[in-house]
């Protein structure tokens, strides 16, 4: 019993470590010159802190403007899904019809639909416009795309509000415009950290559509601003390092202190829907 | 002094070259590829760069001094590329002479940048200046009409950028481009690292060139570097093989589309190319890593020969550690029935080209062109490759390497221009794809043929 | 008498239809964002992309159309590589299923127990799910390269040296070199969602086996497992999909190299597109995937639904 117990306990601590390593290994290679790094010193505390690196990821890099577009384009995409969704969501499960059902069906395709699918027609009728090069660009196809996931999530928060409240609302006059701003909103609000997890998820880590929808070093997101720099120093590894932790270690700081509030939201949403 | 004749020559020889390889989209394309046009070709050059061109050089001034414009460019100059410095230092000199025109210009990495510029293109999204490569790469775009033709602006720069460099970038008879520097691709051997196998100079023979590479792999060193992460590296290996052993003509025709790809003579070549893979003279390490990555193993010494454009003479140039050992030459002749020495891989390629839709195009281009003979200036000096433009100022400070370059190409007898560059972009990247294959021994020289033949539409 | 009737029935009549279209106007209100956001990038697009699939189109130009030639061609055509990249995303997606949800469940199980340092155990298992693709895949270049990465290092450290590979770079290894950070990465992500279904298992329901005598592992077995079913349904037609859309390790990694032998169907598509200027045989490869990935959820669906049963 005791072995078996100190048993999950190696797994769980080995598996802590395959998840921690890489995050540590690249904190301390963004501070070493290519002698330490191709040397004796690979995975050690780096000797001389080279903060250099930073200023090299920064300067000629552009880390930090990167950063602040994918800020933008991320928190501006949830934004837009959010709101979108949960109106929808309150049409689909608060004003009885029959076409609810239809009308969920469809908004359910999008969880199956790979991203890549429009891609090409996008692009073909974005550049038509002359839409390229903007942030909405990508704010626009990301919110679509976290759409279906938003409303997955929105119903299953709003489902558990009673009917009763729309009815009380209504005898007190509030129309249905009325009910979704004064009564719905303010009581789906757990679901707005749900969504906004899910949906940073998949906004902060896109790559394909902002490689191939912005051209100008302006409205780089993250991605694509490491993937340039990374071709700029192939091999110089401790600008690339700074600029892998000044993408990175803002999220993750923010996780170490919201990772109980994050978690939940999460698996709210997994249990939701 | 000499320096100038042999360019002069080498000019000469690329008007040889420059008549077949874009010319068929325009009509019909004259057959004549061989030596014998040069030394017409340079007299014409000479006879025409004289011709009205003091005349015209005023009205260029005052069309480019005007109200202030900005002008977008993009181009591959990027903070590691070899041309970086010249686009720099003739950026800076055009700022200052013309400070009514802002250049806004942005860099971007090779690869990405082939998807980036197509992008902007079907999107009417393109910058007022564009780099491209000549041939197939800015055809696509011309025929599509993109591009603004240069005629009107070439005029006045007729004296300095003799009109056979043109002819990658013309069009139904018209000038859509403007060349910057020519490359070809060049054999650079490490000789420390041959000496330790006890070779003085690169073996001139095919012979004694396998002789040679047995002789390192002996000695625990590796001939080859290649970047296999890259394709276009490995058709640098590639059709050098193929010119030396089928011969310039055939793999002219075959790249020009009039003539298939079913032809054994390639194939062989092909299979002589995958028995130097086969035997292990590449470095198997190489398959894993990028053009840059391979590059700086080569000047650190890990292998004895690497096979690239000339471009990278700026480079080792600038390595002063590594810039004393390294030497270039041209890939010894495998089948002496069908090709000789002096058939070369390469010309001029590196373009800039101004895109229809500028508002500002006339400007655009007249700016081009000052800047295209800058960079290209500048370029020269830093041994990125030799000028496309006439040379100016004092060139004494070139490179040994570059020199070495020019020798080679002064004895030129025809060129092809790389086959990503000359075929269209579909039937480029399929030969890419054949030529992945080969490299990694998945089909030989007989499947190599004849899917090509067959998939290549 | 009865005239009057009428008309009060009329004008209930007028009335609810009246309000029946009040209704349906709002309800089209609210639906108006989503459904614009929703058909003109994901619907419309999928339309035009199943029409231009039948053109041989460049982008540019007005386009021929060609029948479905261009399907033809996207299996004989030896330099395009469908096959292969189709391939390529089975056996990640096969390895997604098999190590990667098995890996999360045991992880998610073990928390469930709630051993000591729960809540840290699971902040941690969850970090990668955080980190850019990109960045994991600049990191794990960093490991794999030949010369100074990690991993070979490690193997000469320990006197493996005959283990040593280029990893990304050679047909044997490259494949598992994506597979492997791809597998790593999100492995927290479904053990988060499974996590949720096994802590929404009932305290009680669990203490009434064990007294009864049942293992952990049966409680697990016999009670948790088949709980959480419609979350592992869920986890694994993500992970199908997923591995069918995958891009940016590729890219990052291999570039679909060596050889071509890493090229997935998203790769191929981008390929088409801008170093082809094959915007058709794009829309061809793009309808192929849509298809391929609602088969996959469909099928999988049903398998979970013939397993209930």
């Amino acid at each position: 019993m005791k072995f078996k117990k100190s048993l999950a306990y190696i797994l769980l601590g080995i598996w802590a470590l395959v998840n921690l390593f890489p995050i540590y290994f690249m904190f301390t290679f963004s501070l070493k010159s290519n002698d330490e790094i191709f040397g004796k010193n690979i995975i050690g505390i780096p000797k001389d802190w080279l903060w250099s690196n930073y200023v090299s990821a920064l300067k000629t890099g552009n880390m930090a403007l990167y950063f602040a577009n994918s800020l933008l384009v991320t928190t501006l995409a949830i934004a837009i899904s959010l709101m979108a969704a949960l109106m929808a969501t309150y049409a689909i499960t608060r004003i009885p019809s029959r076409l609810n059902k239809y009308t969920n069906a469809f908004f359910m395709l999008g969880l199956t639909i790979p991203l890549q699918a429009s891609i090409v027609p996008v692009y073909v009728v974005l550049s038509k416009l002359h839409w390229l090069n903007k942030y909405s660009t990508l704010i626009v196809p990301y919110s679509a795309f976290a759409l279906s996931m938003a409303i997955l999530i929105c119903t299953g928060f709003m489902v558990d509000i009673p009917i009763d409240l729309d009815e009380a609302a209504r005898i007190d006059g509030c129309g249905l415009f009325g009910t979704f701003f004064k009564i719905i909103l303010p009581l789906t609000k757990p679901a707005f950290s749900t969504v906004g997890i899910y949906s940073y998820l998949q906004c902060w880590n896109e790559f394909m559509f902002a490689n191939v929808f912005i051209s100008d070093s302006k409205h780089r997101t993250l991605p694509v601003g490491i993937k340039a720099l990374s071709g700029a120093y192939t091999t110089d590894w401790g600008p690339i390092g700074a600029a892998l932790v000044i993408a990175t270690f803002p999220t993750l700081i923010v996780y170490v202190f919201l990772s109980r509030k994050i978690q939940d939201s999460f698996i709210a949403g997994a249990v939701k829907g | 002094m000499e320096m100038k004749r042999l360019v002069s020559t080498v000019l000469a020889g690329v008007m040889a070259f420059s008549l077949v390889a874009c010319g068929e989209s325009a009509s019909t394309a004259p057959a004549t590829d061989s030596g014998d046009a040069a030394p017409a070709a340079e007299a014409e050059a000479e006879a025409e760069a004289p011709a009205e061109a003091e005349a015209e050089a005023p009205a260029a001034e005052s069309a480019a001094s005007g109200e202030p414009i900005t002008l977008k460019m993009w181009c591959i100059a990027t903070e590691s590329d070899s041309n970086r410095h010249a686009y720099e230092a003739a950026i800076a000199d055009m700022q200052a002479k013309y400070p009514e025109i802002t250049l806004e210009w942005e860099a971007f990495e090779n690869q990405s940048y082939k998807t980036k510029i197509k992008a902007a293109v079907s999107a009417n999204e393109m910058p007022d200046i564009f780099f491209t490569w000549s041939c197939a790469f800015l055809g696509d775009f011309v025929e599509a009409g993109k591009v603004y033709c240069l005629d009107a602006a070439y005029e006045n720069y007729k004296s300095e950028l003799p009109e056979v460099m043109l002819g990658n970038t013309t069009y139904d008879g018209k000038h859509y481009g403007v060349p910057l520097t020519m490359n070809i691709v060049g054999l650079f051997a490490n000789m420390d690292l041959l000496k330790e196998a006890g070779y003085e100079e690169i073996p001139g023979t095919y012979e004694e060139f396998i002789k040679c590479c047995d002789a390192l792999k002996a000695k625990g060193i590796i001939p080859f570097g290649c970047a296999g992460k890259e394709t276009w590296c490995v058709t640098e290996y590639l059709e050098s093989v193929i010119e030396k052993s089928a011969g310039a003509d055939a793999l002219n025709d075959i790249f020009l589309g009039r003539e298939t790809w079913d032809n054994a003579d390639v194939g062989a070549a092909v299979d002589t190319f995958q028995k130097l893979v086969k035997d292990g003279y590449f470095d198997p390490s190489g398959i894993g890593l990028t053009n840059d990555e391979v590059k700086n193993n080569f000047m650190a010494g890990k292998y004895a020969f690497y096979m690239n454009g000339t471009w990278n003479c700026a480079d080792f140039a600038n390595n002063a550690e590594f810039f004393p050992k390294v030497k270039v030459s041209e890939f010894p002749v495998i089948n002496a029935d069908k090709a000789k020495l002096g058939q070369l891989i390469g010309g001029p390629s590196d373009t800039l080209a101004v895109a229809a839709s500028s508002p500002n195009a006339e400007r655009a281009a007249d700016y081009t062109f000052e800047l295209g003979k800058l960079i290209c200036h500048y370029g020269y000096l830093d041994g990125c490759g030799l000028p496309a433009w006439t040379p100016y100022g004092d060139t004494s400070s070139v490179n040994e390497l570059t020199q070495a370059v020019a020798e080679i190409c002064s004895n030129a007898d025809t060129y092809v221009l790389f086959g990503d560059t000359a075929m269209d972009a579909d039937s480029a990247n399929t030969y890419l794809s054949y030529v992945d294959q080969v490299y990694g021994c998945q089909v030989d020289g007989e499947a190599f043929i004849k899917g090509l033949a067959k998939d290549i539409r | 008498m009865s005239d009057n009737n009428y008309i009060v029935s009329k004008e209930i009549l007028r009335e609810r239809r009246n309000k029946n279209i009040k209704k349906h106007l709002t309800i089209f209100v609210f639906l108006l964002p989503g459904l614009a956001l929703f058909i003109s990038i994901l619907i419309a697009p999928i339309a035009v992309s199943l029409y231009r699939s039948t053109f041989d189109w460049n982008g540019f130009s007005e386009g021929t159309f060609i029948g479905i030639a261009n399907y033809v061609e996207l299996f004989t055509n030896g330099s395009i590589k469908f096959i292969t990249s189709l391939k390529n995303a089975m056996i990640i997606a096969i390895f997604s299923v098999f190590i990667q949800l098995p890996i999360s469940l045991a992880l998610a199980l073990l928390l469930g127990r709630k051993p000591k340092g729960e809540k840290v155990f699971l902040s941690i298992f969850f970090m990668p799910v955080l980190i850019s693709t990109v960045v994991i895949g600049q990191l794990w270049l960093k490991i794999y390269n030949p010369d100074y990465g990690l991993l070979n290092r490690f193997l000469d450290f320990v006197h493996l040296s005959q283990y040593k590979h280029v990893w990304v770079g050679e047909i044997g290894t490259a494949l598992g070199s994506i597979v492997v950070p791809t597998i790593w990465q999100y492995i927290g992500y479904h053990m988060l969602l499974m996590y949720a279904g096994v802590k929404g298992v009932s305290v009680d329901l669990r203490e009434a086996a064990m007294l009864d005598g049942a293992t952990k592992w049966q409680v697990d077995k016999y009670i948790v497992i088949p709980i959480i079913k419609p979350i592992l349904k869920v986890s694994v037609i993500f992970a199908v999909t997923g591995s069918l859309k995958t891009y940016d390790l590729v890219r990052i990694l291999t570039e679909g190299g060596p050889f071509q032998s890493t090229e997935v169907p998203s790769t191929l598509l981008e390929n088409m597109l801008f170093l082809r200027n094959r915007y058709g045989m794009g829309s061809t490869i793009t309808v192929m995937l849509i298809a391929l990935c609602f088969a996959f959820a469909l099928l999988i669906s049903a398998a979970f639904k013939e397993k209930d049963k």
